[in-house]
């Protein structure tokens, strides 16, 4: 323990001279403790990776400051965006950006919270895969394809939350396909799971963590998978992309992070950094590993870019299956 | 398996693991006892504390807080009325009867004896028979969901009063529950364009304004009479008499949460509720249900504690949360780096077998907390009401702030403390709102998913064996108090005739 804290302490003290050196640049550090405020309960995928961030900055010292993961869940992200939009300039309170501060917005015909917050990093991106039901018929995306025209609309999809990512993929095949799928939303991703393995539907999209324990322990078969390239990992080195399969779908799952309306640039400039700097700690790499994680690490200007093409896919998609207000 | 239930001990044992096994219940213990901050909250809040502990020690010390929650939410529903959560909504009502009546004691101790008796029997079956139950749980989905909520709705007419009543206030639960956003679809619906109204309105402030401002406001009217409740030691403990006829109601009871914990979309406060209703089936007096009946006490709290250690079932063997609680444990091992799925028992077996004997010691744990300090928590209710209403109200209004961060769900409550007033002055039952409120999202979105699941076919509550039924016993909970009544009438009608 003692040595542990040692290693943490020379850590910290080499984070400081970094940040010092960056310094020189326009940034400028918050003052006071931090509030990393996320609309999911704890546990959920944007939780999780706030507490990993959290964690890292705190024991490698790349943030003096007390940070905090506070869950303001419920009503689709909102109660969590509104407390932060409520803070325009506030330099110690940022907000996690998962899919429904995206989607909830454009369903309840709100303005957008994208188009306000300060950018500060992407965080992460995970891609997703079409997994069936192990004794199911059905062996690639084509047979898919094939039943889902023969008999519109009685394919079946278990799904996380309505506007959900695997909603939006849903909609995304649907268009690519030109056929007509069923999307039965569930109070979340593992309730949507628990209908998967109880054997009442054909397909389900699952995260490459999840997607890896399915496959392994034989309760899923996989169908395709939404990147641009095939894995390397032994259970999915045989599944095949959907462009492979003739569906041009490429669709990735992604999380990150911003600040109020109006935040000084010199403190997003500075809270891009320390993102960085604690997504290349060996502690984050070996996390973004275990989960099968992407780091895509994109910050400020950039990361505001992504972020507005993904509201773009959310709109359009929306607006196609009509949720969209 | 009993060798590597053994290691587990060995694991549960070692004197850092029992110190934060202990850590964990004691804090479970308070916050449950807060109205509004249940085991999950405090789950979230200590979460980022496990951080430099082995993955071992820190899912003990989680899970200690997740079931220690199921005992200390006893406290608030007997001493004053207010369930810590929804499983503890029939608590409220007949453990707080009790306590009126002087019997706090005994009512504080046959939950705390139910739930380790009930806890230890559903961890044993988590121990011995977690993979064949966890497929057993993923027999139920949408159409048997709904059917239980619509069972559980349909008996709350008959919780005791007036059926219409009882009726009329289960269904103003339900209204309620339509505001909001629309499951399904995520669109705001009867929500007027108000952000306020857009979140949905929650089950804390409900039930912390109903239960415990509305009290307190009624009460208020007569402080001057209202005495403290004076109680002789005697009656504190439990007699040998209610021992005899709370045995078999903690078993049901126990079973009851046990199958309804390991269905992944269920949870405690159906379990209760369910259990409660199957005890007044059996209890040889089932007219004191609703005015302190002591089995309904041990049955609702035997089961609560049952469903929230059977919802390891599906956590560990699927890695599907039933619960909030189970949701941050798998959270937990996740910031562990480890990956839970129908895997984890296998590849980490020491982990997992260290849980479950875990919570054999946390129970044990709990037991010996409990009993002795029953009497001593009994005797809070000796303080003058003219000191305790104003705590009360404290500790309601706190509550409901610390659910969700958020002032308007201080306001809220004290909308619903006034909608619990009238509901008191005009004599309709408060406990049928509640529980329709907490049943209502289940009942909705599985009965959508079911139609949905069928394309739109009725006959799937039919195809499916546990759903057919179930269907059976909802014909049954309609038509048989319909047959019961006519018969006597026709009864009566017959005496009337021969005494003429």
């Amino acid at each position: 323990m003692l040595r542990r804290t040692f290693t943490f302490g020379t850590a910290a003290l080499c984070g400081a001279l970094l940040a010092g050196t960056a310094m020189a640049q326009d940034m400028r550090a918050p003052e006071g403790p931090i509030e990393f405020t996320v609309g999911s309960g704890a546990g959920g995928s944007p939780d999780v990776i706030m507490r990993t961030y959290a964690q890292i900055m705190a024991e490698q010292g790349i943030v003096p400051n007390a940070i905090v993961v506070q869950n303001r869940s419920g009503g689709g992200h909102s109660n969590a965006y509104n407390h932060v939009l409520g803070l325009p300039g506030d330099e110690t309170t940022l907000l996690t950006l998962a899919s429904p501060v995206f989607t909830t917005p454009i369903v309840q015909g709100t303005p957008s919270v994208i188009d306000q917050i300060t950018p500060i990093a992407l965080l992460a991106e995970s891609e997703l895969v079409l997994l069936t039901t192990p004794d199911s018929p059905l062996n690639s995306l084509q047979d898919v394809v094939a039943a889902a025209t023969e008999a519109p609309g009685r394919v079946r999809v278990a799904g996380g939350s309505s506007g959900g990512n695997d909603h939006i993929l849903t909609g995304l095949l649907e268009t690519a396909s030109g056929t007509t799928l069923t999307y039965i939303p569930h109070e979340s991703g593992s309730a949507g799971r628990a209908t998967f393995l109880g054997g009442n539907v054909e397909l389900h999209f699952a995260t490459l963590s999840e997607a890896l324990e399915l496959i392994t322990s034989g309760t899923g078969k996989p169908l395709a998978i939404f990147s641009e390239e095939r894995r390397p990992e032994e259970a999915f080195a045989n599944v095949a992309t959907a462009r492979e399969q003739g569906v041009d779908v490429v669709y990735t799952q992604f999380w990150g992070v911003g600040g109020p309306a109006g935040l000084d640039p010199a403190v997003a400039a500075w809270w891009a950094d320390k993102f960085a700097k604690a997504a290349e700690s060996p502690q984050f790499q070996e996390w973004l590993d275990a989960n099968l994680y992407r780091a895509n690490m994109l910050t400020l200007g950039d990361a505001g870019t992504y972020f507005a093409d993904g509201q773009q896919t959310f709109r359009d998609v929306l607006t196609r299956i009509g949720l969209a207000k | 398996m009993i060798d590597q239930l053994l290691l587990g001990f060995a694991t549960a044992l070692e004197p850092q693991n029992l110190l934060f096994i202990l850590l964990g219940v004691l804090l479970g213990q308070i916050v449950g006892a807060l109205p509004g901050l249940g085991p999950s909250a405090g789950m979230a809040l200590l979460l980022p504390l496990t951080f430099g502990l082995e993955p071992v020690t820190a899912v003990m010390m989680l899970a200690g807080i997740m079931y220690g929650g199921q005992y200390g939410g006893t406290l608030t529903s007997v001493l004053i009325a207010v369930p810590g959560e929804a499983s503890g909504v029939m608590t409220a009502v007949d453990g707080n009867a009790m306590a009126r009546q002087g019997r706090a004691g005994a009512a504080l101790s046959i939950s705390a004896i139910g739930s380790f008796l009930a806890g230890i029997g559903a961890v044993t079956a988590v121990a011995l028979l977690a993979p064949p139950l966890a497929s057993f749980g993923l027999k139920f989905n949408a159409p048997e969901y709904f059917l239980l909520a619509l069972l559980g709705v349909l008996a709350i007419g008959s919780l005791g009063g007036s059926p219409i009543k009882s009726l009329a206030a289960a269904v103003l639960g339900l209204m309620i529950a339509l505001i909001g956003v629309d499951p399904l679809t995520g669109t705001p619906r009867l929500s007027f364009d108000q952000p306020l109204l857009m979140k949905g309105i929650d089950f804390i402030p409900v039930v912390i304004g109903v239960f415990g401002i509305a009290e307190v406001l009624a009460s208020l009217e007569r402080i001057e009479s209202v005495k403290p409740i004076r109680t002789r030691l005697r009656d504190m403990w439990l007699t040998s008499n209610d021992w005899a006829v709370c045995r078999l109601s903690i078993v049901r009871g126990g079973v009851i949460g046990l199958f309804v914990g390991i269905m992944p979309g269920a949870g405690a406060s159906i379990a209760s509720l369910l259990a409660y209703l199957t005890e007044r089936k059996f209890s040889r007096s089932p007219e004191t249900f609703g005015k302190g009946a002591i089995d309904g006490v041990a049955a609702a709290e035997s089961a609560n504690n049952a469903a929230s250690h059977g919802a390891a079932i599906p956590m560990l063997s699927l890695g599907i949360p039933g619960s909030a609680s189970t949701a941050i444990l798998l959270a937990a091992l996740i910031l562990h780096g480890i990956r839970p799925g129908p895997q984890l028992m296998t590849q980490e077996s020491a982990l997992v077998w260290g849980l479950i004997a875990s919570m054999f010691v946390g129970n044990v744990f709990l037991l010996i907390l409990n009993l002795p300090l029953a009497p001593v928590f009994a005797a809070l209710l000796r303080i003058p009401y003219v000191y305790l209403a104003p705590s009360i109200l404290g500790i309601s209004l706190v509550g409901a702030y610390a659910a969700t961060l958020d002032i308007s769900t201080v306001w809220m409550s004290l909308v619903f403390g006034l909608l619990g007033y009238a509901m008191i002055k005009f004599g309709i039952p408060r406990p049928p709102l509640v529980l329709a409120l907490v049943l209502a999202s289940l009942m909705e979105t599985s009965l959508r998913q079911a139609l949905l699941l069928s394309f739109g076919s009725p006959m799937i509550f039919l195809e499916r064996p546990i759903s057919a039924l179930l269907l059976c016993a909802v014909a049954l909970a309609i038509v048989l108090p319909v047959l019961t009544a006519i018969r006597q009438r026709r009864f009566a009608e017959r005496m009337k005739r021969g005494a003429r």
